[in-house]
């Protein structure tokens, strides 16, 4: 057998080529439906905003009295019921968020209508306006905004020297502190500027809040900032 | 240039040794008897995890019940062990649990072992990545598994772990399309840790074990080795000790997952200690991707390293870096047991040793080429190199 010429050659490589196209757009349409397969909230051929349909729905709860909060770093923790999709043949699932009302001693910002900033600015994007635009009470979500754990209220910032990897608080701010057992971070829930700062630890952010409304005697959470895991 | 990778493959393949078969040679050296004692830990996982699923309910209400039935009433023998009955159920899930811990134990090992000896050159490339795929695949086998005991530990390992990927969302370019939400979505069948991601995280748990096991039966097929090149003894020794253990030490519970209350201090297993602590160091987007280019560096670590030499000395700069790995996974394991981290010193310092001390391995690499230069130039031939494994 003589050795093929250059020419053949190159049809041979053509006519790969030519097979090897329709194969590869066959596997490519095979990732939508395969998405789709893995997540089923995706819709057809969205495969460039696939968590789109993951919102999760509140149910509105009366997390504390005015009573129970009365007096400064007086707090209450309570779980807020998240619906979150799921995929599993029921489509959806309840997840607790536990959160924490807390009484400042003193009153800080939490919205400004005229500027639309504050610690409650994520409002808007869930088309919503603060009800409460200044006040001493406050109310966190207890899910770490870093990855996820539970983290506490201590009253005593000692005790936060003492479990939570050592942080020692500059003296302003020796009081009541939020720290997670996780990795440590810690936060400053009475930080005029920026509720709930990051004092220490590797938390990116400040921990998520609550909307809330004051009915009579009532602390009703209505609405808690989207983003994280439940 | 396909050509040229075909037979790059090509070459490796021929040369490709799992499970260190051709390593004969070296029966008297236990370094060398990792290859058969991964598969035969492995193997004893596997038909373990088999009857385990027998009595396993993968629900977020049953779980734990479920595993404490197997623990304490599944099969209880007519004999107890410090008041404890000993039942099969427990033997089973000791010799489950233990086994994979060997498992994990020896594949570490291993690794430590080809990189130190530089096992991964030529023409061990391949060997070496799949040996690094196979950690890797056992560590997530590991998460994965360890969650179904739905117990605190499990509970929060498993949220912490898939929040990690939710950061790269951050990233430039990429960030925006929220694939990192995605990946993190499809593990946990959802935005919340719930049944979904009991169900996905039981099949990923078996799902690996079962695709490895069938490609690994078809590489045996077709190279003709010994499945398990060891003597019966040290296999009866094992079994022997992963009996006593399990009975001894029974594998534990824990608390049942309790999704508002975290515990103070939460640990994981304890190959992933090292990586806990490492987390409570950096920003959350490098938690993702310190090992992402951890293990990346693994994986190509055989083109990185174009020194000459076999042995660690041979190569400074690889050694020290190897070392480092080696002194940090430590490190770090026993600060987080201690509970220490100061996370206003600490990464600051770290930072500052690491860099020293590579810039002294690099200075130590540059030295010792020098040497060889000169020494080369002066006419003495440098000593033969050891032959190539395999």
């Amino acid at each position: 057998m003589s050795t093929p010429s250059p020419e053949l050659m190159q049809r041979r490589k053509f006519l790969k080529l030519v097979t090897t196209l329709p194969a590869l757009a066959a596997a490519a349409a095979l990732v939508s439906p395969l998405l789709r397969f893995l997540k089923p909230n995706v819709e057809k051929f969205k495969i460039y905003a696939p968590t789109v349909q993951d919102a999760a729905r509140g149910e509105v709860i009366a997390v504390a009295t005015l009573k129970e909060v009365a007096n400064p770093w007086d707090y209450k923790y309570f779980v807020f019921t998240q619906k979150y999709p799921q995929y599993t043949p029921e489509g959806f699932k309840a997840a607790n968020v536990p959160g924490v009302v807390i009484k400042l001693p003193y009153k800080i910002a939490l919205f400004d209508p005229a500027t639309g900033q504050g610690p409650l600015r994520w409002a808007r994007d869930i088309g919503k306006t603060p009800k409460v635009t200044e006040s001493d009470l406050i109310i966190f979500s207890r899910i770490c905004p870093h990855l996820g754990c539970i983290y506490n209220f201590v009253p005593n910032f000692k005790e936060v020297t003492a479990g939570y990897g050592g942080y020692l608080p500059p003296p302003p701010r020796q009081h009541a502190l939020m720290a997670c057992p996780c990795h440590l971070s810690i936060y400053d829930p009475a930080d005029p500027q920026v509720p709930g700062r990051v004092l220490s630890g590797p938390a990116p952010r400040p921990p998520r809040t609550f909307l809330y409304e004051i009915q009579g005697e009532n602390i009703i959470a209505t609405d808690v900032e989207p983003g994280g895991i439940a | 240039m396909w050509e040229r990778v075909r037979d790059w493959l090509a070459q490796r393949r021929q040369k490709l040794d799992l499970f260190d078969e051709t390593l004969v040679a070296r029966q008297d050296n236990p370094l060398y008897l990792m290859g058969p004692m991964l598969y035969y830990f492995w193997l004893v996982t596997v038909v373990t995890g088999v009857i385990l699923m027998l009595w396993y309910e993968p629900t977020t209400t049953g779980a734990y019940t479920s595993i404490e039935r197997i623990q304490n009433d599944i099969g209880r023998l007519a004999l107890t062990f410090l008041g404890r009955p000993v039942t099969l159920g427990g033997l089973t899930r000791g010799l489950h649990k233990y086994g994979a811990d060997a498992l994990i134990t020896i594949t570490f090992l291993r690794i430590y072992r080809m990189y130190f000896l530089a096992e991964y050159k030529k023409p061990g490339e391949l060997s070496w990545m799949l040996a690094f795929l196979g950690l890797i695949l056992g560590m997530v086998s590991g998460i994965t598994g360890y969650l179904l005991i739905w117990n605190q530990r499990a509970f929060w390992a498993a949220k912490v772990v898939l929040t990690v990927p939710v950061y790269f969302d951050e990233l430039p370019l990429i960030g925006p399309l929220k694939f990192g939400s995605m990946i993190a979505f499809l593990f946990l069948g959802g935005p919340a840790v719930g049944q979904a991601t009991i169900t996905r995280f039981y099949a990923l748990h078996f799902g690996i074990s079962l695709v490895l096991l069938i490609l690994v039966e078809v590489f045996f097929q077709r190279t003709r080795r010994k499945r398990i090149n060891m003597s019966l003894f040290p296999l009866a020794l094992f079994m022997v000790m992963l009996v006593v253990i399990s009975i001894i030490l029974p594998a534990e519970s824990g608390r049942r997952a309790d999704p508002t209350k975290t515990p103070l201090p939460i640990l994981s297993d304890w190959y992933f200690l090292a990586l806990y602590q490492y987390v409570k160091y950096t920003p959350p987007l490098w938690a993702g991707l310190g090992p992402g280019l951890l293990i990346g560096f693994g994986l190509i670590v055989p083109f990185l390293d174009r020194s000459k030499g076999r042995r660690p000395l041979e190569r400074p700069f690889f050694t020290v870096v190897g070392a480092l790995a080696v002194i940090y996974f430590l490190a770090f394991t026993a600060l987080i047991l201690f509970n220490i981290a100061v996370i206003e010193r600490d990464p600051f310092l770290i930072m500052n040793i690491t860099l020293v001390v590579l810039a002294l391995g690099l200075f130590w690499e540059l030295q010792y080429r020098r040497r060889r230069r000169q020494a080369a130039a002066a006419g003495i031939s440098p000593p033969a190199r050891a032959p190539a494994h395999g």
